[in-house]
C-alpha cells in the first residue's frame, strides 16, 4: 500500500479569490494539501456559484457546476467584509494562516485594511499573493477583462487562427486556466520554499497581462530578428500535413507528418485515395510547397470515413494522429483512467461530478483523494470555534448580524 | 519589484534533460535563481526539430525555453558515464522525458534527488510513433474541441501551449518537491502528463457534459451572444465581455456610448435588448454586430480600449506583437527585457517574468546557451577528466 502525499500538509491559506484564474490556484494548493479556506458571503456571492451549468431540476448557490468544477477540497467561511466586524475577524485568521490569496482589482483588499503593508504589520511570515489583471500599478491598473480578453490584449488571440480570417483564439478564457494559475503557483511555491530559512514572506504579484505574454515569448524573438508573426492557422514549416480533418460522422482527427517515413506509411495507408498516392515520393521540402494539395486530399481522405476507423488505420500504420477529444472523450480517456486522472465526488445537491486533478502524479505515493467542493459558510462553525475559539453565543450574534454570512 | 534578496533557487542545481515537453521549466527554474544545466547528448544532436528540418534559422521557441540555463555536452556513452552519475550527485532536481529513465529513477543515485518527468500523456504512455506533436496534445487534452471556424476546423493555439503548459506544471512539482524534501529529508518523483495539463482548460464543457449530457462544440467565428465576442475595427479587432452575470452594468454603459455617438445605435435601448437571453439570440447576435462593426469601422482599436474602459466595459485589444512592444502599460511597469543577443548580433526584446516577488530578486533571463558552452567548466568542477570527446560538441 503506498502512502498519499500531501507536501503543504499544516500551511493554512485565506482564500479571498473570486471565480476562474484564482480560483484555480487555490484548488492546486488544496490538492498539494493545504487548508484553504475560502472567505465568501451571500452579501456578495462568488459569480462562479451563480454560473451554469446546472444539473437539470437543481438552481442557486450551491448547484452550480462550474463552481464545483473548481473548488473542491476547500473549506468555505461566510464572512461579510462589508462590516467592521468582518474585517476584524478576517485579521483575526490572518493572525494564524501562512498565505493570503486573491484576485480582486487593486484597491478593494486595500479598502479593507488588508494591504501587504497591513498583513505584514499583523503576520510577517504572510505570503500574500494578488493577481490583478494588469499589476497593481501603471496607468491601465485599474482596467479590468476576462480571460478572453487577456488572452487577446496579450497577443495569444492575433497568433492564433487562419490568415486573413478573423482570428479565432482559443475559443475559452484560456489564460484564466493555465497560465495565469499556473505562473502563479510558480511563484507563490517559490516563496513558500524561500520562507522556509528566511522566515519571511513576501508579495507575488501576478499580473495577468505580463503572464500571458510570457506564453507567447518565441514571437518576441520573431520580431525582433525582423520576422513579424502573425497567426499560420496550423501549419509548422516541415510538418506536411499537420491539420485536423473532419470526419464524415462530424468529428475530428489531428494528424501530422514530421518527417518522410510518416508520409510514406500515411500515403501507403490511405490507399484508396488517388491524391494522396500520387504525391507519395515527395520528400519534405516538396510536401511544403504542395501543402494545399495535400491538406486538401487529406480533407477529402479522411472526409469520407468514420472517425474510428480514421484513428485506427492511423494508429496502426504509425502516422502520429489522435481525436480533437469531446469532454466525453476525456471521460473515456483510457490514459487519463489509469493515471487517475478524473476523481467522482458526490455532492448534496449537484449529485455526482467528476473532478480534474492536478496534472502530475507524485512519489512515492499516490493521488490524494478529494472531498467536495464546500456548501457556502460550510466551515464557519469549524473554523471560527477552532482557530478563533469562538464560543456558540457569540457565534449566533455574529450569524444573525450577518457578519457570519 | 524585488528589494534584492537572494533569489529563492539561489544554490539549488538542476539538471535538465528535457524534450520539449518540459523544457520551459527549466527556464521558469532559472528565472528563479536556480544553476539549470541542460544537457545535450551526442545522439540527440542532430535535432528533429520541424523546423530545423528545412532551414538553419534560428528556432525560436527552442532558444526562448533555453534562456539563462548552462549547456553541457556529453557524447554517446553518457547515459552511464561517470560525469551524469557525478551531476546527479550533486544536483537537487532532475527533469527529464519521456525519452529518459521513470520517475524515480535517479533517486537510487541520490536518495535526496526531486526528480520531474514531463511527456505528452504521462511516462511510459507514448504512443508507437514516435515523437508527439503539439497539435495532437491539444486535441487528446480537449482544447480542439472548443477552438476554431465551423468551415475550417480546430486550430491550435500559437506556441506549443501543451509544451507550455506541462513546463509550468513541471516547475510547480518541482517545487512542491524540494518543499516536501526540506520536511522529510528525502526525495520524491512526479511525473506530468501534457495532455492532463490541458485538460486543465476545459472551462465550463465538462462539468457541462457531466451534469447535462451536453457537449460544447466549436462557436467558429460569431460572437458568444450580443456584446461579447471579437469584433472588428479601423486597424484589427477588439475583444469584448459585456452583458454577463458580473458585466450587467456593462451592457448598459456600452448601449449608452454607442447610442450617443451613434444614431444607428439607437435601437439597442429597445426594451427587448434589456433581456440577456434575447441577447443569446442569433438575431440578436448579428445584430449587434453590424451594428458595432460599422461603429467601429473608423475607430481604432487604441481609441475602442481607451474609451471603453472609461466606462467600464471590458473591452481590449487584439494585440499584435508591436501593440505589446508599444503598450504603455508593459512599459510603464518595465516588463520587456532589452539586451544585446551575441549569437544574433542584434538587440532583442524579451517578456520579463511572469510573477514578481516583492523580496527576493529574480534574475533577467537572456540568451540559450550554446551547445557544450559550459562542458569545461561543471566538468572540472566535478573533477571529472576531460576526454576530448567529451566537448566535441562545443562550438
Amino acid at each position: 500500500m503506498t502512502s498519499v502525499t500531501a507536501p503543504l500538509k499544516g500551511f493554512r491559506i485565506l482564500d479571498f479569490c473570486w471565480i476562474g484564474a484564482g480560483a484555480l490556484v487555490t484548488k492546486a494548493l488544496a490538492e498539494l494539501g493545504a487548508e484553504v479556506i475560502r472567505i465568501e458571503s451571500r452579501s456578495h456571492p462568488d459569480n462562479l456559484r451563480l454560473s451554469p451549468p446546472f444539473r437539470p431540476g437543481t438552481e442557486g448557490l450551491e448547484a452550480s457546476g462550474y463552481f464545483a468544477s473548481r473548488n473542491p477540497d476547500k473549506k468555505s467561511f461566510a464572512l461579510n467584509m462589508k462590516e467592521p466586524e468582518g474585517r476584524k475577524i478576517a485579521r483575526q485568521l490572518i493572525e494564524k494562516a501562512d498565505a493570503v490569496t486573491s484576485n480582486f482589482r487593486p484597491g478593494v483588499m486595500e479598502k479593507w485594511g488588508l494591504s501587504h503593508e497591513d498583513i505584514k504589520a499583523i503576520n510577517p511570515e504572510i505570503i500574500y499573493l494578488v493577481m490583478p489583471m494588469q499589476g497593481s500599478d501603471g496607468p491601465h491598473r485599474s482596467f479590468i477583462g476576462f480571460g478572453s480578453t487577456i488572452a487577446a490584449l496579450g497577443g495569444l488571440v492575433h497568433l492564433t487562427g487562419l490568415p486573413g480570417r478573423v482570428p479565432i483564439g482559443t475559443g475559452t478564457h484560456y489564460p484564466d486556466h493555465v497560465p495565469n494559475p499556473g505562473h502563479s503557483l510558480v511563484g507563490f511555491l517559490a516563496a513558500v520554499y524561500d520562507r522556509i530559512d528566511s522566515r519571511e514572506g513576501q508579495r507575488v504579484e501576478l499580473s495577468q497581462l505580463e503572464s500571458t505574454v510570457n506564453i507567447i515569448g518565441p514571437a518576441f524573438l520573431e520580431a525582433s530578428i525582423g520576422h513579424v508573426p502573425n497567426a499560420v492557422g496550423n501549419y509548422v514549416r516541415g510538418v506536411v500535413p499537420r491539420g485536423v480533418y473532419r470526419t464524415n460522422d462530424d468529428m475530428w482527427v489531428v494528424v501530422a507528418c514530421a518527417d518522410d517515413n510518416q508520409w510514406k506509411a500515411l500515403v501507403a495507408e490511405a490507399s484508396e485515395s488517388d491524391a494522396l498516392r500520387k504525391m507519395g515520393a515527395l520528400g519534405v521540402v516538396e510536401r511544403d510547397s504542395a501543402i494545399d494539395e495535400i491538406e486538401k486530399a487529406m480533407d477529402q481522405w479522411v472526409g469520407a470515413l468514420r472517425r474510428e476507423e480514421v484513428l485506427r488505420r492511423l494508429d496502426s500504420a504509425g502516422v502520429p494522429s489522435g481525436p480533437a477529444s469531446t469532454s466525453a472523450d476525456l471521460l473515456e480517456d483510457s490514459r487519463l483512467r489509469e493515471r487517475g486522472f478524473w476523481h467522482t465526488v458526490e455532492h448534496p445537491v449537484i449529485g455526482e461530478m467528476p473532478m480534474f486533478r492536478l496534472p502530475f502524479v507524485r512519489g512515492p505515493g499516490s493521488r490524494r483523494s478529494m472531498t467536495r467542493p464546500p456548501l457556502l459558510g460550510e466551515h464557519t462553525w469549524e473554523v471560527a470555534s477552532e482557530l478563533l475559539g469562538m464560543d456558540e453565543k457569540r457565534f449566533e450574534e455574529l450569524t444573525e448580524a450577518k457578519v457570519l454570512y | 519589484m524585488s528589494e534584492g534578496a537572494a533569489p529563492p533557487l539561489k544554490g539549488v542545481r538542476v539538471i535538465d534533460q528535457t524534450d520539449a515537453y518540459g523544457a520551459y521549466a527549466g527556464r521558469l527554474l532559472a528565472g528563479l535563481g536556480a544553476e539549470v544545466i541542460r544537457i545535450t547528448a551526442e545522439s540527440e544532436e542532430a535535432s528533429t526539430t520541424p523546423l530545423s528540418a528545412v532551414s538553419d534559422e534560428l528556432d525560436t521557441f527552442q532558444e526562448f525555453i533555453d534562456a539563462g540555463k548552462k549547456s553541457l555536452y556529453l557524447d554517446s556513452n553518457y547515459k552511464d558515464s561517470e560525469a551524469l552519475e557525478k551531476l546527479v550527485e550533486s544536483a537537487d532536481v532532475v527533469l527529464g522525458s519521456e525519452e529518459g529513465p521513470a520517475p524515480g529513477y535517479w533517486l537510487e543515485s541520490n536518495p535526496e534527488i526531486v526528480h520531474v518527468v514531463m511527456s505528452p500523456f504521462g511516462w511510459g504512455l507514448a504512443p508507437s510513433w514516435g515523437p508527439v506533436d503539439d497539435l495532437i496534445v491539444l486535441g487528446q487534452g480537449g482544447l480542439l474541441q472548443l477552438g476554431g471556424y465551423l468551415d475550417a476546423g480546430p486550430v491550435g493555439a500559437y506556441g506549443n501551449q501543451s509544451q507550455i503548459a506541462s513546463g509550468i506544471f513541471g516547475a510547480i512539482a518541482a517545487l512542491v518537491g524540494l518543499i516536501e524534501r526540506r520536511s522529510s529529508g528525502k526525495g520524491n518523483h512526479a511525473d506530468v502528463s501534457a495532455q492532463e495539463a490541458m485538460a486543465q482548460a476545459l472551462e465550463d464543457s465538462l462539468p457541462t457534459y457531466a451534469l447535462t449530457g451536453k457537449l460544447k462544440s466549436l462557436r467558429g467565428e460569431s460572437a458568444r451572444e450580443a456584446g461579447t465576442g471579437i469584433y472588428a475595427c479601423a486597424d484589427g479587432y477588439v475583444s469584448m465581455v459585456a452583458g454577463r452575470l458580473g458585466t450587467a452594468k456593462a451592457w448598459a454603459s456600452l448601449v449608452e456610448w454607442l447610442v450617443a455617438e451613434f444614431p444607428e445605435a439607437a435601437e439597442l435601448r429597445d426594451e427587448r435588448w434589456a433581456d440577456f437571453s434575447y441577447r443569446q439570440s442569433d438575431e440578436a447576435n448579428e445584430r449587434f454586430t453590424e451594428i458595432f462593426e460599422r461603429f467601429a469601422a473608423d475607430r481604432t482599436k487604441a481609441e475602442l480600449y481607451a474609451e471603453a474602459q472609461s466606462r467600464g466595459i471590458a473591452l481590449s485589444p487584439v494585440s499584435n506583437i508591436r501593440d505589446l512592444l508599444e503598450n504603455e502599460q508593459l512599459a510603464a511597469r518595465g516588463f520587456f527585457h532589452r539586451f544585446y543577443h551575441e549569437r544574433l548580433e542584434t538587440e532583442v526584446t524579451v517578456p520579463g517574468p511572469p510573477f514578481r516577488l516583492s523580496r527576493s530578486s529574480q534574475p533577467p533571463l537572456e540568451e540559450a546557451p550554446e551547445t557544450g558552452s559550459d562542458t569545461e567548466a561543471i566538468l572540472m568542477d566535478l573533477g571529472v577528466e576531460l576526454e576530448a570527446s567529451d566537448i566535441a560538441g562545443t562550438g
